[in-house]
């Protein structure tokens, strides 16, 4: 379903690479995670195979297309279909209420989100657990709370695939593992999930493993 | 919710600074409306009141001498050819031109030359009211006639002829009293006698008569060609000539006042644009992951620019509106403050309403659009980094 090929990434000209010829294929409803000392890239592994940052060189294939060669509107709209991300801190828009976040997506059409569009962010809402919250502003939320705010964003669209960051990585070990188990619902749905983590706990709970060191995959299970 | 429910929840959350950005803004507008029309209201009111200072429009039977001497009129030699414009036809004519509107003063003059004590003096019939339109600076010692066997003396004259206030005066086998005598002028004014245009007239046998007729009219914002055009039109007979170096100078005077309200506005808006633009490039910098997160989840480059772009616009929009009816006030309030004597009551005009409206849109999102466009430009990758 996704693969990369041979991606190599330098953020600066003359910088140390930080990718260098990673390989890896994830396929349809894997649950994959990525592991890796901090800084080994994988971040930027993540942001690649997500459309969101364009590698030095190489190729991502997303269902045998290669993205970077699609047109920067046709990478907008595979971001608002059928790809999404979650990050470690939330990024919830602080001005609009739990809600309107999950709706954004919808906005990105730059049309008036309808009432369908509507219905789909409460169905959203309701499946990470907070239809009674949808009026809250982000700040009147706990870190868990803004966290599955942030998934029912992702899951506004019906993405195929989620990309997250360290989902897990600034709440505490209890709000994390309901996350993490959230995510395991969603993979068991068939929502194929790529997810940076640093906990071997999690990556246990995976059925892929990729370790990244020194730009490279390490391992891969 | 629509792609403007983003921008207003960001303007309803920092509701301190937006309401203190368009105060700000709005204060410019006011300031600029109230300004444009101040400029309108006294550019006129100086005009007007240079019109008392002297006509701009000369109006003469057409004769082939070049004369020399009282406005033009040789009072010597030619004026046996003299030929003569009917006073009420050309004044009825002059208020009649298309550009009647413009026509503040048409003083019609009758010159005689005669002698009063053996002393050879001219004599100028005018209609005293009209006179005065055109010579407010005019300050006799006394009155103005008041009936028509009234005369009012200029300094040389009244010096030469030993006349001073309330003497009787000869001219032509009628007496007349002295109603007042002039301060100098420093004009031709000073070695005339001024009369009741009608008695002068009678006593030369050529009622309705006139040598010349002056006019004054207000043109600062038309072409004083297009005026004597039409009052030419009007008196085919007649010679008509703009006297350019009163239209100029009054032109001059008045297009400074414009001139400075216009640069003085311009900078008013420069330093709006530049205050928009800070506070969206300081918005663009303190939500770098909102840009980042948009584009991850499907904004396109052009999405993004117009949510921070729309912020401008929509607080540009308020101010608009605020400010045009804030200048309107204003603009009611200030001339009476300033004590300029113009009455300018501004109504609240649709048209000038929508034109600020645009203009006032336009340069909001002229001013977002730098910092917009490098939120479009932002890495979504880089603005998502957490360290
Ligand atoms: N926008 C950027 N510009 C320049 N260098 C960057 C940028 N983003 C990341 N880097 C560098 O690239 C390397 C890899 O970064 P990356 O964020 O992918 O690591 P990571 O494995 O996700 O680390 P962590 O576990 O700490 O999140 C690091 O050395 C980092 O400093
Ligand atoms: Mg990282």
């Amino acid at each position: 379903m996704l693969s990369a090929i041979d991606l190599h990434h330098t953020y600066a000209p003359g910088a140390t690479p930080v990718l260098r010829g990673v390989n890896v294929a994830i396929a349809q409803g894997d649950f994959a995670c990525i592991m890796g000392r901090s800084g080994s890239g994988k971040s930027t592994l993540l942001y690649a195979l997500s459309t969101l940052l364009r590698p030095t060189s190489g190729q991502v294939l997303y269902q045998g297309r290669d993205v970077f060669g699609l047109s920067e509107r046709q990478r907008n709209a595979l971001r608002g279909s059928d790809l999404a991300m979650i990050f470690q801190m939330h990024h919830l828009l602080p001005a609009l209420s739990a809600l309107e976040n999950v709706l954004t997506p919808f906005l990105a059409r730059l049309r008036p989100v309808g009432a369908k569009a509507v219905a789909r962010g409460m169905e959203c809402l309701s499946r990470v657990g907070l239809a009674d919250k949808a009026r809250r502003l982000p700040g009147n939320l706990s870190g868990g709370e803004q966290q599955r705010v942030a998934i029912a964003r992702a899951l506004a669209c019906s993405p195929k695939a989620l990309f997250a960051d360290e989902p897990t990585g600034s709440l505490d070990s209890g709000t994390g593992d309901k996350i993490m188990d959230l995510l395991l619902e969603l993979n068991a749905e068939g929502l194929t999930v790529v997810m940076v983590t640093h906990q071997p706990d999690y990556a246990a709970l995976a059925n892929r493993v990729i370790t990244i060191a020194d730009g490279r995959v390490a391992q891969a299970s | 919710m629509n792609l403007a429910t983003i921008p207003l929840r960001n303007l309803r959350r920092k509701l301190p600074r937006t309401l203190l950005s368009a105060a700000v803004f709005s204060l410019g507008i006011a300031s600029v409306v109230a300004l444009a029309h101040l400029s309108k209201v006294v550019g006129d009111s100086l005009e007007r009141k240079m019109t008392a200072f002297g006509a701009n429009v000369l109006v003469t039977p057409r004769t082939q001498s070049l004369s020399v001497g009282y406005g033009g009129l040789s009072l010597g030699d030619v004026s046996f050819d003299m030929r003569y414009l009917p006073v009420a036809e050309t004044v009825a004519a002059v208020r009649a031109i298309p550009m009647k509107d413009t026509i503040s003063v048409v003083a019609p003059k009758f010159a005689l030359l005669t002698r009063v004590g053996g002393v050879p003096v001219g004599v100028v019939g005018v209609d005293f009211p009209s006179e005065r339109g055109i010579k407010r600076y005019w300050q006799p010692r006394g009155d103005f006639p008041a009936g028509d066997d009234g005369v009012l003396a200029g300094s040389a004259a009244a010096a030469a002829l030993s006349l001073d206030l309330g003497d009787a005066v000869t001219i032509e086998g009628r007496t007349f009293r002295v109603a007042g005598v002039l301060a100098p002028t420093g004009s031709e004014d000073d070695r005339v006698i001024f009369a009741d245009i009608a008695a002068v007239q009678r006593l030369a046998g050529k009622e309705n008569m006139a040598h010349f007729v002056e006019v004054a009219a207000l043109c600062a914002g038309c072409p004083i060609d297009e005026i004597t055009a039409q009052i030419q039109a009007a008196l085919p007979e007649a010679s008509i000539t703009a006297m350019q170096h009163v239209v100029k100078q009054r032109m001059a005077a008045i297009s400074f006042v414009k001139h400075l309200a216009l640069s003085v506005s311009l900078v008013i808006m420069l330093t709006a644009c530049a205050m928009i633009g800070l506070s969206v490039f300081s918005s663009v910098n303190e939500r770098k992951n909102e840009i980042g997160v948009l584009r991850a989840v499907g904004f396109s480059k052009a999405g993004v620019f117009s949510l921070f772009c729309l912020e401008a616009v929509l607080t540009g929009m308020v101010a608009a509106v605020v400010g045009y009816v804030g200048g309107v006030l204003a603009a009611g309030i200030v001339p009476d403050i300033l004590e300029t004597g113009a009455t300018s009551a501004m109504a609240f005009d649709l048209g000038e309403f929508l034109l600020t409206f645009a203009a006032v849109t336009a340069l909001s999102a002229a001013a977002a659009a730098p910092p917009s466009l490098a939120a479009a430009r932002l890495d979504p990758a880089a603005a998502l980094v957490t360290l």
